[in-house]
């Protein structure tokens, strides 16, 4: 057992979460097991506790341990556990093993959010300091960067400059305007990259070519305090953008392919005087308006798309990438199950930025095994941990599949 | 005179003698069993009868709804979600998909066809089950006055009864096995023998030689005794050995009632919300 400092301390955290759909996730749970087929983990090494119910179940007795009357006068009935260093050990086995991806929502009959119920076994795994470090100190180097940016705004500006010619080569830089541009107020878009120039040169030679108005953001769209589960930092990232978009008076914020980064970007850093998208629903919007076109015989090949869980089945974006597909190649095939029943990849969560390669693998069979089975040349997908995980599942498992992005696709094409 | 006239006039007068054959066995019973004065642990066991039949229905039935509302405030009072916690696509009309969701159950059809087909069976039934006992309140008529049965003549019973066995034995194998929780077996169980008590004193008991040891017409006096707040001793209409399986019932039910708010039934009230959360 934790102190009893420690146990007061967790229980006041674990307060902070009870709002009112946790209450209801915490009370509703009819131990049906519907879910246990949704989670991908699962269906790669069909463990109890890599079932939704499995690790829902371990914030749920602790849950009725200190806050229920069953929990208190016959803790038996619901198998109560304390805080302790076991408690504590399910805890991280449970948040750390659950990509967030929500497929288990969509089999619920209640609906019950295992990721959100997860947020609270990361906050507890905070309060007694075991959370994964690695995501601790990338959540801390964001919160900083948006502290510090300015000191570091020339070289970043000097560093964009050298990949303009790249930018260049993909397509023409608008007349009067940059191939990179940064600070512009009033630009009509404020775009979020990532820190890598994949995330930045394929996209700036789309919105060139569509003659757009234009802005790139000083900061990076991933928020790894999210994956942490430490809502306060996982705002702060946020606000740094909206702050960003704010002062250049931008129209619309849009955000690289990350499907986390654009989940939270579009509904959890609260109302704004902008819009925002997703960098797949530009593409495809500038396709549609006639601002782009692109090659449709420069792809070649059998290609399919993987949904990216947030992106999709989170996100709402499930037929843009379509679109944009269509008008790519006319040799597409789906993955099945597709769309909004997609399985997840395994790379979400945060778990490509911790590495866990072992896990991600082996968690990832199933995934690889549907991509095996679209018999495709290559899978193109919408987000970075996505195609970072596809990637090594491809060598993992000699899919031999080439692993795109589809913007990168988009940008090539470019006619 | 036609058939059917014949017929009714047949019943009609069967009826009439067996109800007075009924009735005048009814009062010999009725009198041997006043005459009877209990003492000791018959006296004792006269008063726990008395209590569960009658003062502990009001109390468990009130801490039901106490604590039903207690735990519905208690979440309301709590901040709603900051942000969206629905699934795409986005559906057109959310309400009425969250109904969906709530009264179909299309998630479990399409993928537990079987165990989609007892929850619909169960939950139909249950809601037979409420009806049958509303009919048991003197101003309330849903099956005919003069039927001896209630309402769908035990077949109601055992459509709850049939999905709880195999509620219950899908929780000894599996993953399901795995996931279950004592309080998910205690649950059942209190449910099963519930039901199976209640298929007794709605069915069972007309199995005998003689036909329906009680009929409709006691249950209805019964509570009538509760309806009317009149805190009679439902022995003097409920007669015959049959009782100690309706205070049993009765007890089940009420033991039921009071966990209910408590245990995981609570998702008769919160499916919906949680369903709308989902879709909105």
């Amino acid at each position: 057992m934790l102190d009893e400092p420690t146990t007061n301390y967790l229980k006041k955290l674990f307060e902070t979460k009870l709002n009112r759909s946790m209450k209801l996730y915490l009370d509703t749970c009819a131990r049906c097991g519907l879910c246990v087929e949704a989670c991908h983990v699962y269906a790669s090494m069909p463990e109890t506790k890599y079932t939704p119910v499995g690790r829902a179940e371990v914030i749920r007795k602790l849950f009725k341990r200190y806050f229920k009357l069953q929990g208190k006068i016959a803790p038996w009935l619901g198998e109560t556990i304390p805080f302790d260093d076991i408690g504590m050990d399910k805890a991280y086995e449970a948040a750390f093993s659950c990509t967030g991806c929500r497929r288990c929502v969509t089999f619920c009959p209640f609906g019950i959010d295992t990721q959100q119920v997860m947020n609270i076994a990361k906050l507890l795994l905070i309060g007694v300091e075991k959370q994964p470090q690695i995501l601790a100190m990338l959540s801390d180097m964001s919160v900083a960067k948006g502290e510090t940016y300015i000191e570091t705004s020339d070289s970043y500006i000097e560093a964009l400059g050298n990949l303009e010619p790249e930018v260049e080569e993909l397509a023409p830089t608008p007349e009067g305007r940059k191939a990179i541009p940064i600070n512009v107020q009033d630009a009509d878009i404020l775009y979020v990259g990532l820190s890598g120039k994949h995330s930045i040169v394929p996209a700036a030679a789309i919105m060139n070519a569509a003659k757009e108005n234009w802005t790139l953001s000083y900061f990076e769209a991933v928020n790894f305090a999210a994956w942490l589960g430490d809502s306060q930092k996982q705002s702060k990232i946020a606000q740094r953008i909206v702050d960003e978009a704010t002062r250049l008076n931008v129209k619309e914020v849009v955000v690289v392919e990350c499907g986390t980064a654009t989940r939270i970007m579009k509904f959890m850093s609260g109302k704004h005087s902008f819009k925002v998208l997703s960098i797949v629903e530009l593409i495809a919007r500038y396709i549609k308006d006639g601002r782009i076109s692109v090659d449709p015989n420069k792809f070649q090949g059998k290609l399919t798309y993987h949904d990216p869980c947030q992106l999709a089945r989170n996100g709402g974006v499930i037929e843009e990438p379509r679109y944009i597909i269509g008008k790519l190649t006319n040799n597409f095939v789906e993955l099945t199950p597709a769309r909004e029943d997609n399985w997840c990849c395994g790379g979400g969560g945060g778990f490509v930025s911790l590495g866990e390669y072992d896990f991600r693998m082996k968690s990832g069979k199933v995934k690889a095994d549907q991509v095996k089975a679209a018999k495709a040349d290559v899978i193109c997908t919408a987000c970075e941990n996505c195609h970072t995980q596809l990637t090594e599942l491809n060598e993992h498992y000699n899919l031999g599949m080439k692993v795109e992005s589809l913007t990168n696709l988009v940008a090539h094409a470019l006619i | 005179m036609d058939p059917q006239t014949t017929s009714q006039t047949t019943i009609a007068a069967v009826s009439a003698a067996s109800s007075q054959a009924a009735g005048a066995a009814v009062q010999a019973v009725s009198g041997a069993s006043q005459a009877v004065v209990h003492t000791g642990f018959a006296l004792f066991l006269d008063k726990v009868y008395y209590f569960i039949m009658v003062p502990f229905v009001y109390i468990s039935i009130i801490a039901m709804f106490i604590a039903i509302i207690w735990k519905i405030v208690s979440i309301l009072s709590t901040p709603a979600p900051a942000f969206t916690l629905k699934t795409f696509p986005a559906k057109k009309h959310p309400m009425l998909a969250a109904l969906g969701d709530t009264f179909g159950m299309p998630s479990i059809r399409k993928r537990k066809p079987l165990f989609w087909f007892f929850l619909m069976w169960f939950h139909v039934g249950i809601l037979f089950l409420i009806l049958g006992h509303f009919d048991l309140f003197p101003n309330i008529h849903i099956m005919p006055e003069a039927s001896r049965d209630m309402v769908g003549a035990g077949f109601v019973g055992v459509s709850v009864t049939v999905p709880a066995f195999y509620f219950l034995f899908r929780r000894f194998k599996g993953q399901e096995k795995q996931i279950s929780v004592p309080a998910d077996y205690l649950l059942l169980l209190l449910l099963l023998f519930t039901f199976l008590l209640g298929d007794m004193i709605s069915w069972g008991n007309s199995w005998t030689a003689n036909g329906f040891v009680m009929t409709k017409a006691d249950f209805r006096n019964y509570f009538g005794i509760l309806s009317s707040y009149s805190f009679a001793d439902p022995r003097t209409v409920l007669h015959g050995s049959h009782y100690h399986f309706i205070v049993l019932h009765v007890l089940l039910a009420e033991l039921f009632m009071i966990i209910l708010p408590f245990s995981k039934i609570v998702h008769t009230f919160f499916s919906l919300p949680l369903n709308i959360l989902r879709r909105k």
